[in-house]
């Protein structure tokens, strides 16, 4: 690391403060895992399976321990007599297959890039050489690579015990869709389709462990999301406890949903930290991150919905199939399947709503999560369906939406699966959106264009997203809800310690200014840490776009209450009911007296006979911090609200296709977004820019490939496409603030406009096309993608 | 991803590099390295030994001897893209290495490893055929020039010996008459191209077509020589819109693309279709025009 002049004090705009941390990573000075240096470190490289489906016969690991500069090399089934297993604690989902997993493979591989053995050695070069000296016999059985395919009767089965596929099955009868069908004037049949891809951090990835044999403690740094749920797998998989087992995750280049998961190598390296008695490290090389972590979206959609000739949805059923990939994967990777099925019904009044779930395990790697959850592909369901059954009618998309649409007085409004909607005025944001994005004259434009026979379209969707999502008896062997410590030290400056993890969305930044506006202090008097179970009992991680509002909302109820015990020392000092006192720009005040908020703070630890009578000292407290408005366990009719509140956003796109090329120019992109009161609108803004690129991403340019006996294709970043700065659309944004009735008002952003864009998207190409007649029912718009559609259509 | 051992030396001279690369079995010449490094750390390429000719300085500098041009083979990209006597005597040279990657790519990477890295969706390779261009290359034997259409033999294969190095690339000169114009698709800005097409044309002084030359990247096996394609052309003293798309109907018929990730087979074609009928507009009109292209 190099030296850097020191930081500037981060100016203020009009819409908030420029990120505090980032002088600190953008010059380089950010501690991220591969920054993490100790004496005497060892290296870990991982076999990885080259076969999408097999047996294991047998290992041989001599050759490897015979290089020098190796320590150890290491299988399954070696460590799987010494070590626990990973299991998803998800017995009160009755149609949950369960099952235990080891930290590397033991009996079967059951996908490419799957952990077989590791070596331990003094360099990841001789680490990496000493894989190849490993032999491993294995027998190749028949691989499962299609979801579909994985379905059929005669499909190999990736679990013999089974008897077929099918990891998870929900039926989801909400309503009377049987009456609603036989009340519709027509029923739209569709397929849509969303493509594997992955949320692709910068730093994949990975864990330095380190353990103190005579302390009996285990130290790990992992680059997860999670860092206090991953201390409760450790202790599970070493047999340590949890109050042996520090996890720290330190700074990180992005998770997005991927480092929810913890991928079975954490767990190992903690492991072999324990067996080799030196500090071991493991980073995940890239063809490791795009094989073998977490992939995420595939689905596919079997839909019929039934409408009246006025446009007005009556019922829906939807047969909703998850490519999980291999289900061994920690948190469980079926998840965003399970919440594509609770947001179908989105910002529309739709009570009879009936869906069927099979997540489906395949011979490819885990799915899980990544930035949306699996609300896209809802979102991208409905509002496609609206858009397809408007073109029946011939009523217009705006108008379709305004009679589908919750009315505004039902607030709050529950959803056929139980959602408890507290969201603002849909009409209103709708109209926002059209007036933001002129769509009146976007309309007109595209109609222009059409007479000059070039394929303009324009497309909107709208999206309510569950926030903060607060699962408890659903998260298995993990509490979801927020803490936070706060700390007045003697001189007066503050810390705070969130159990949420910034992977660089600004946390630094706005805890620290949501602290100090409850103490009266600056935001510079305020230090803030996360990502460290040594410091707090507990957290939840960052992910579902909860932070601010489960993190935000702990720091503020642990500055109140620290702030209640200093106003009635100030009290104290000043002889004044402490209701009568008032606390701004660092002072307690009573009239004209003020007492500065470093003396009470001093008074607190240091003088402490000027507290009142029988008061402890010290100004500290650690808070727990839940909505309690969530439920716990679906009810008898399957009905669950999981989330603290509901977030809320639309989007209008105006795109321009090329029909040789399948290229599809974005023009325009207009995104209204509530997330509740804003914190600070230049982070706020950056999530929402950084969603758009990779709701760009996942639209045009990525797709991740297997072939037909489950051998990966997109294995560097070469074959799997990002969007790079070439490829930048800039969001027109417009800001509604609705403060939900949770402490601070947040709802929650972050994945908001990744769930919304791609549905606009996927409607202006669709829209585009109108003129060849070609419905737009896939996620993927790459311009090979769409090439296909458009052959496939002039060809039959 | 990291590399499997192997032994490195930095040669000075011609001679030096030949003698180590005859000297050991599998060495390789280490020149931009953009190529062989990430290959090398996928250990798909497992070198016992790397010649860095980095410092070689006879292989750099690019000089113009009747009517052929020489490059060395350690020309940068970035040198072909921005030297102003490349862009005014082979500006077809320049526009095509302009096309390569990012910049910092290109200001590592070299003509002659792009050329002996024969990566069938490579622009340069594709130009030299184009342009009826050879190579020249060294080994401790003499040296020897191979015609580009002798040279590439499939997918990142060339017809060079293991311990040939390839000194310089020689191309005729760019002369009045002459047009020519390389059009790719990319997915993203600084990627591989998914296909391109160089349409090279002479015309004569009253504007006729008096050679055409087609060559394409990303449409087979190796670059593909599709001439044949535009012989049609010849004696046409003006390019119609229907000329030009006949163009691109006859190059994506000539074209023999495998699919991959980046595109099916019959998508590549499609686009030779539309890269063909722009560059075969854009060679016409530089051709057309003093100066050229
Ligand atoms: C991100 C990225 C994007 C890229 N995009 C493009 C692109 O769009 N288009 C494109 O064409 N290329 C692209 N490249 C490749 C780049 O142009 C390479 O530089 C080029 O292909 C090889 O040139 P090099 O000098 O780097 O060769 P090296 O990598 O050093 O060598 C490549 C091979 O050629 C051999 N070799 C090199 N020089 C000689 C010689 N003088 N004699 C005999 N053998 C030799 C080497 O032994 C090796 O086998 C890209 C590379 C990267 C990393």
């Amino acid at each position: 690391m190099t030296a850097v002049a020191p930081p500037v004090a981060p100016p203020e705009t009009t819409t908030g403060t420029f990120r505090r941390e980032d002088t600190r990573l953008l010059c380089g000075e950010g501690e991220y895992l591969g920054d993490v240096q100790r004496p005497d470190l060892k290296h870990i490289a991982i076999l990885r399976s080259p076969l999408a489906h097999a047996r294991i016969r047998e290992i041989d690991v001599s050759g490897a321990l015979t290089l020098p500069g190796v320590i150890g090399a290491f299988t399954g089934a070696e460590l799987a007599a010494e070590v626990g297993t990973f299991n998803h604690h998800l017995e009160a989902i009755p149609t949950l297959r369960q099952l235990n997993w080891s930290v590397l493979a033991v009996d079967k591989v059951r996908f490419v890039g799957e952990a077989v053995a590791a070596v331990v050695a003094d360099s990841r070069y001789i680490a990496e050489d000493a894989l190849e000296l490993i032999e491993v016999d294995y027998e190749e059985l028949p691989a499962v690579s299609d979801v579909e395919a994985g379905l059929e009767a005669d499909a190999p089965q990736l679990y013999e015990d089974w008897g077929d596929n099918v990891f998870l099955y929900i039926p989801g009868p909400h309503g009377d869709t049987e009456t609603a069908f036989a009340n519709a004037d027509g029923v739209l049949q569709e397929k849509f389709t969303h493509h594997r891809i992955i949320g692709l951090p910068l730093d994949g990835h990975g864990a330095l462990g380190e353990f103190d044999a005579a302390t009996g403690r285990l130290v790990l740094h992992a680059s997860t999301q999670i860092p206090h749920f991953l201390r409760t797998v450790l202790a599970e998989i070493t047999g340590l406890s949890e109050a042996k087992i520090r996890v720290v995750a330190p700074d990180m280049g992005g998770g997005f949903g991927n480092k929810v998961h913890m991928v079975r190598e954490e767990a190992l390296v903690a492991v072999l930290a324990m067996r080799v008695r030196h500090p071991v490290v493991w980073k995940q090389d890239r063809t490791e991150s795009l094989t073998a972590s977490v992939h995420s979206r595939q689905q596919v959609h079997n839909v019929e919905a039934a409408y009246r000739n006025d446009g007005r949805i009556l019922g829906l059923r939807a047969e909703i199939i998850a490519d999980v990939g291999s289900p061994e994967l920690y948190v469980l990777g079926a998840g965003p399947a399970i919440v594509t099925t609770a947001i179908v019904p989105n910002c529309y009044d739709l009570q009879d709503y009936a869906f069927e779930l099979r997540c489906v395990a395949t011979n490819k790697a885990p799915m899980g999560a990544y930035r949306g959850y699996g609300q896209g592909q809802a979102v991208f369901l409905i509002e496609r369906v609206l858009d397809l059954v408007g073109e029946k009618l011939g009523i217009d998309p705006v108008e379709m939406r305004r009679i589908n649409m919750i009315p505004d007085e039902q607030r709050p409004y529950v959803t056929a699966t139980g959602a408890v909607l507290d969201c603002g005025s849909f009409h209103d944001q709708l109209s926002d959106l059209l007036e933001g994005a002129d769509y009146a004259a976007a309309c007109r434009r595209r109609d222009e264009a059409r007479t000059e026979g070039r394929l303009v379209g324009v497309g909107i969707a709208q999206m309510v997203e569950a926030t903060a999502p607060n699962i408890h008896g659903l998260a298995g062997q993990f509490g979801v809800y927020e803490m936070a410590m706060l700390a007045v030290q003697p001189d007066g400056k503050v810390n705070v310690v969130v159990g949420t993890k910034s992977q660089g969305q600004g946390h630094e930044t706005i805890f620290a200014k949501a602290a100090a506006d409850e103490l009266g202090i600056s935001p510079d008097d305020v230090t803030v840490s996360d990502g460290d179970t040594g410091v707090l009992p507990y957290g939840s991680g960052t992910w579902g776009s909860r932070s601010v509002v489960m993190g935000g909302g702990a720091v503020i109820k642990a500055a109140r209450q620290v702030r209640d015990k200093m106003v009635a020392i100030a009290a104290g000092l000043l002889d004044a009911p402490a209701d009568q006192i008032t606390v701004s720009d660092g002072f307690f005040r009573l009239g004209e007296a003020a007492i500065p908020f470093a003396q009470i703070a001093s008074a607190a630890y240091l003088h402490t006979f000027l507290l009142p009578p029988g008061m402890d000292p010290g100004l500290s407290v650690i808070v727990g911090y839940d909505s309690f408005n969530t439920s716990p366990f679906p009810d008898e009719r399957g009905k669950m609200n999981v989330a603290a509140t509901y977030a809320t956003a639309a989007a209008a796109a105006v795109v321009e296709v090329d029909p040789a090329t399948g290229v599809v120019s974005v023009g325009d992109l207009t995104i209204v977004h509530d997330c509740g009161t804003v914190m600070n609108q230049v982070i706020l803004d950056g999530q929402i820019h950084g969603a758009v690129m990779q709701a760009i991403g996942q639209t045009f340019l990525e797709e991740l490939h297997y072939d037909e006996n489950g051998q990966p294709l997109t294995t560097t970043l070469l074959d799997y496409a990002i969007p790079t700065f070439g490829d930048i659309v800039e969001p027109r944004i417009i800001h509604r603030e609705t403060p939900s009735d949770l402490i601070g008002g947040y709802r929650g952003a972050g994945e908001g406009a990744l769930i919304v864009v791609p549905a606009a998207l996927a409607a202006a190409v669709h829209d585009a096309l109108v003129p060849l007649g070609v419905p737009i029912t896939q996620a993927n718009l790459s311009p090979p993608r769409l090439r296909d559609l458009l052959r496939e259509h002039s060809a039959g | 991803m990291k590399p499997a051992r192997f032994e490195y030396v930095a040669v000075e001279s011609v001679a030096e590099a030949t003698e180590a690369l005859a000297d050991s079995e599998d060495a390789r010449v280490l020149a931009g390295g953009q190529s062989l490094v990430p290959l090398m750390n996928l250990r798909l390429a497992r070198p016992s030994l790397l010649v860095d000719v980095n410092g070689v300085g006879a292989l750099s500098g690019f000089e113009a001897r009747n009517g052929t041009l020489r490059f060395g083979a350690m020309c940068r990209h970035r040198f072909l893209e921005t030297d102003p006597a490349v862009r005014r005597q082979a500006p077809i040279v320049a526009e095509t290495a302009g096309l390569i990657g990012h910049v910092g790519i290109r200001n590592r990477g070299t003509l002659g490893g792009s050329i002996a890295h024969a990566d069938p969706v490579a622009e340069l390779p594709a130009l030299l055929v184009a342009l009826g261009g050879n190579v020249v290359a060294s080994s401790t034997t003499g040296e020897r020039r191979v015609p580009a259409a002798e040279l590439f033999a499939g997918p990142f294969m060339t017809s060079l010996e293991p311990a040939e190095l390839l000194t310089a690339v020689e191309i005729p000169a760019h002369g009045e008459g002459d047009g020519g114009a390389f059009s790719e698709f990319v997915l993203r800005h600084g990627d591989f191209a998914t296909a391109g097409v160089a349409v090279i044309l002479h015309r004569d002084g009253d504007g006729a077509c008096e050679s055409v030359r087609v060559a394409g990247c990303g449409l087979g096996p190796t670059p593909m020589d599709l001439s044949a394609a535009g012989e049609f052309l010849l004696g046409e003293s003006a390019l119609t819109d229907g000329g030009a798309d006949e163009l691109g109907r006859r190059v994506a018929a000539a074209s023999d693309p495998t699919g991959d990730v980046h595109g099916s087979g019959e998508y590549r074609r499609e686009l030779a279709a539309v890269l063909a009928a722009d560059a075969v507009r854009r060679a016409w009109g530089r051709a057309g025009s003093t100066g050229g292209g």
